[in-house]
């Protein structure tokens, strides 16, 4: 979404030399950075730790997993037999596979938005904050703390649907609150206001891009007359767009890996407490690998979540081109 | 083809390998070791043994530990307490890095079996003259078992029966003698009389079956089971159906599956306020540990015990518990052997009882049982501590506790016992909860189940 044009005039564009980013494009063509050996390298042997954990951690770990998803691996004999694609096929014809994606996105689609939402409520008013500002980015950032056992022992209690907080103060006003835990309709629900406990992550994040927008913005938006909500929502959104398109991915990446909550609300005794409702791909993933020791199906597994959330990453990047703003001109 | 070779190929040409066929002989793997003609486990043991997922928090496992290390000179063991986590373990055995010796869940054994990921155990009960179905429950011996073989050394067998709050059966004129488990429709009626509600939520659940935990158990009060006797699952047997329709009733009989599990996770079960005190509850289904808890609270209760009966009115005792087990690639199974068979030993056991009994006397507390797994401790320990407490009601409890044990009977044993055990979970939670029938509920859990089944089968 692009600002509205509030009278103060473009971003400045600065002389060329070394800040060309601001240099204007040639029609059809990414404008040319001058290349520095020294810099660049210097830049390369500072992310080198990064790189050779990278590679030795991820780049071969993965390479390892989709070598392992065409095979059946014996781990007590540590044979490894080459199936094919035997093991996609299981997926395939697998119901609980579609089950748990079907979880699984229902929950992103609900999870990223409220935690969005509620993230930038949090950032919004800790910017605010001018006493004690310290104080409340503390407590607001103090849930993130917590251990995930301890804040799902503690939902565990909040959530119960006869005597739970929760139901006690949707009580006072008269809502009859549902059964969070057992009723398969509010199963994905209360993992979702189970993850609202730890949206300080983001809300960190969108408290540094608000702090970033620049103050004489909003006093030109004010003295043209403008709303604090006409503000919000042409000034505010448009330039931390930028910051928020990086969460929606990030989170939206991370929800669709969502495995500690349900894990911990309802598959703590070994069983499930709940119906397939609280099936998430990644803990039936687990159940592949540790509890029938089938690594290979398992690796399977993690490679079909890879591809899905790799292809709605793309769209997300897709839509992003579109929506969100970034200054200094077009990025093509 | 080893694995440290195949990361090579992997990095190098993973399509091609996915399409190569290569059946060859594994090189530098780790073969099968196949059982000649001398027993494989000694008597004469040393060394060092790693133990895991034994922890010793009691005087109990603490005497038992000490019992078997006394028993065993040379043999220096270093103990792993973390309980067993199967992604732990799968870490240790890809890198041939195993304890000795694991305790685990005995509904894991078979798993790890048909993986052969642990070693059959007849030559281990062999080689100290024990023989497994008479020093054991025989329905434990089956539950670790596999394929005709034992894998597990197994210990405790707290079984299940009802717990009566006495108080609130005297409130509603319910006698314990109309808790026959053999006649599952009066049950329903015992429980909606029993029920109470307060503003539309329990107060006081009127007949608890421990709903879905002990669900397998009230497949055989039914007839049924959860798999047959080479392990494959048979979940949607007319019986176990029967037995879910029978559950759903009883959970519609008391406001429903819902709010009486929401009202139960609430209860204070281990403390000063647990549900017999505050009178929250008529009658539960409680396994042998649980009177153990509420002996601290002995005057503020009133209890009476009734045993589980199955359809011909005979009492059973099924229990889970845990079993000892060695890794193939353990270092010294030898000693591994050794020590779980003097951990379960009844000289063991008659220790854990002395030191039991010890710290009772010093707290002023009421023994009320320890149950072994092992028959023949079991009489033991009772012939010489289980004597009159001083109060009737636990006096009855404890006795019919020990009484149930004359009808053992086995969980079952499969190589795909979690998967089995997690789709009947899920199929009896859809069915009380209104999700499916319980006739769909379990022919899809079946269907689940033997999809698993299908793949160890291969």
């Amino acid at each position: 979404m692009a600002a509205t044009n509030l009278g103060v005039g473009a971003p400045p564009r600065a002389a060329g030399g070394v800040g060309s980013v601001f240099r204007r494009r040639r029609r059809g063509r990414r404008p040319k950075e001058p290349y520095n050996k020294r810099e660049a390298l210097a830049g390369y042997l500072f992310i080198l730790p990064w790189l050779i954990g990278f590679g030795l951690f991820t780049v071969i770990s993965m390479t390892y997993s989709f070598g392992l998803s065409f095979t059946d691996y014996d781990l007590s004999t540590d044979v490894i037999t080459p199936v094919g694609t035997e093991n996609y096929r299981l997926l395939v014809d697998d119901p609980k596979v579609l089950t748990s994606l079907g979880n699984t996105f229902v929950y992103a689609v609900l999870a990223v938005p409220l935690e969005l939402a509620l993230a930038l409520v949090l950032a919004l008013l800790l910017q605010g904050a001018r006493r004690g500002a310290g104080f409340f980015r503390v407590v607001y950032y103090l849930p993130k703390m917590t251990p995930a056992v301890a804040t799902a022992s503690v939902f565990l209690l909040l959530l119960n649907g006869n005597t739970g907080a929760i139901n006690w103060f949707l009580g006072l006003f008269g809502i009859q609150g549902p059964q969070w835990l057992v009723d398969p309709a509010w199963v994905k629900p209360s993992i979702v206001i189970m993850g609202l406990w730890g949206v300080a992550g983001s809300m960190v994040i969108l408290l540094a891009a608000l702090q970033n927008v620049p103050r004489e913005l909003y006093e030109a938006a004010s003295t043209d007359g403008a709303s604090k909500w006409s503000q919000f929502w042409r000034l505010t959104l448009p330039l931390i767009s930028p910051t928020l398109f990086f969460l929606v991915i990030v989170n939206t990446i991370a929800s669709l890996q969502i495995f500690d909550q349900a894990y911990l609300l309802f598959y703590r005794d070994g069983n499930s407490n709940a119906p397939d409702a609280a099936l998430f791909f990644g803990v039936y993933l687990y159940q592949a690998a540790f509890q029938q020791f089938n690594f290979g199906l398992a690796a399977a597994m993690a490679w079909l979540l890879f591809v899905i959330i790799l292809a709605i990453t793309a769209v997300q990047i897709k839509l992003g081109d579109k929506l969100v703003y970034y200054e200094g001109g077009d990025r093509r | 083809m080893t694995r440290a070779r195949f990361r090579w190929i992997a990095a190098a040409a993973v399509v091609a390998l996915g399409l190569a066929g290569c059946n060859g002989p594994s090189i530098g793997s780790r073969e099968p070791s196949e059982s000649g003609a001398a027993n494989p486990f000694s008597t004469d043991v040393s060394g060092a043994l790693k133990t895991s997922g034994f922890n010793p928090s009691d005087e109990v496992g603490q005497s038992r530990a000490d019992y078997a290390a006394a028993q065993l000179d040379g043999v220096s063991v270093t103990m792993d307490k973390t309980n067993f986590d199967p992604q732990k373990f799968a870490a240790q055995a890809a890198s041939g890095q195993t304890p000795d010796l694991l305790q685990m869940d005995r509904a894991v054994v078979a798993t790890l079996a048909s993986k052969d990921l642990i070693i059959p155990l007849d030559q281990c009960y062999e080689a100290f003259g024990v023989e497994p179905r008479e020093q054991y429950y025989p329905s434990l011996i089956d539950d670790v078992s596999y394929q005709g073989k034992i894998y597990g050394i197994p210990q405790f067998f707290q079984a299940n029966a009802l717990l009566a709050n006495k108080r609130v059966l005297d409130e509603a004129g319910v006698a314990a003698a109309d808790l026959d488990t053999s006649k599952p429709e009066e049950i329903v009626a015992t429980a909606e009389k029993l029920y109470q509600e307060k503003g539309g939520n329990p107060s006081v659940i009127g007949f608890d079956g421990d709903l879905p935990g002990s669900s397998a158990m009230w497949f055989k009060v039914f007839g049924g089971a959860a798999y047959d006797e080479t392990g494959k699952p048979t979940l949607d047997r007319p019986e176990n159906v029967r037995a879910l329709t029978w559950m759903k009733e009883l959970m519609d009989a008391q406001g429903g599956y819902a709010k009486v599990k929401s009202f139960k996770d609430s209860m204070d079960v281990f403390g000063a306020g647990n549900q017999y005190v505050k009178d929250q509850v008529a009658v539960q289904t409680w396994a042998q540990w649980y009177p153990n808890v509420l002996a601290d609270y002995k005057d503020e209760v009133s209890l009476e015990a009734v045993p589980i009966k199955d359809a011909s009115g005979t009492p059973i005792a099924m229990a889970g518990g845990t079993a000892f087990a060695i890794p193939k690639a353990a270092k010294n199974p030898s000693a591994a052997c050794a020590w779980a068979i003097k951990a379960t030993s009844s000289e063991a056991w008659m220790a854990a009882a002395d030191a039991r009994i010890e710290t009772v006397e010093k707290n002023k507390k009421l023994f009320t049982g320890l149950m072994t797994g092992s028959p023949v401790a079991d009489q033991q320990i009772k012939d010489k501590y289980v004597k009159p407490t001083g109060n009737a009601e636990f006096d009855q409890v404890i006795e019919t506790y020990y009484a149930v044990l004359s009808n053992p009977v086995t969980s079952g044993s499969s190589p795909v016992g979690q998967t089995v055990q997690q789709d009947l979970t899920n199929a009896v939670t859809v069915a009380l909860t209104g999700e499916k029938t319980p006739e769909q509920a379990l022919a899809d859990a079946q269907a689940s189940s033997l999809r698993a089944w299908d793949q160890v089968a291969k």
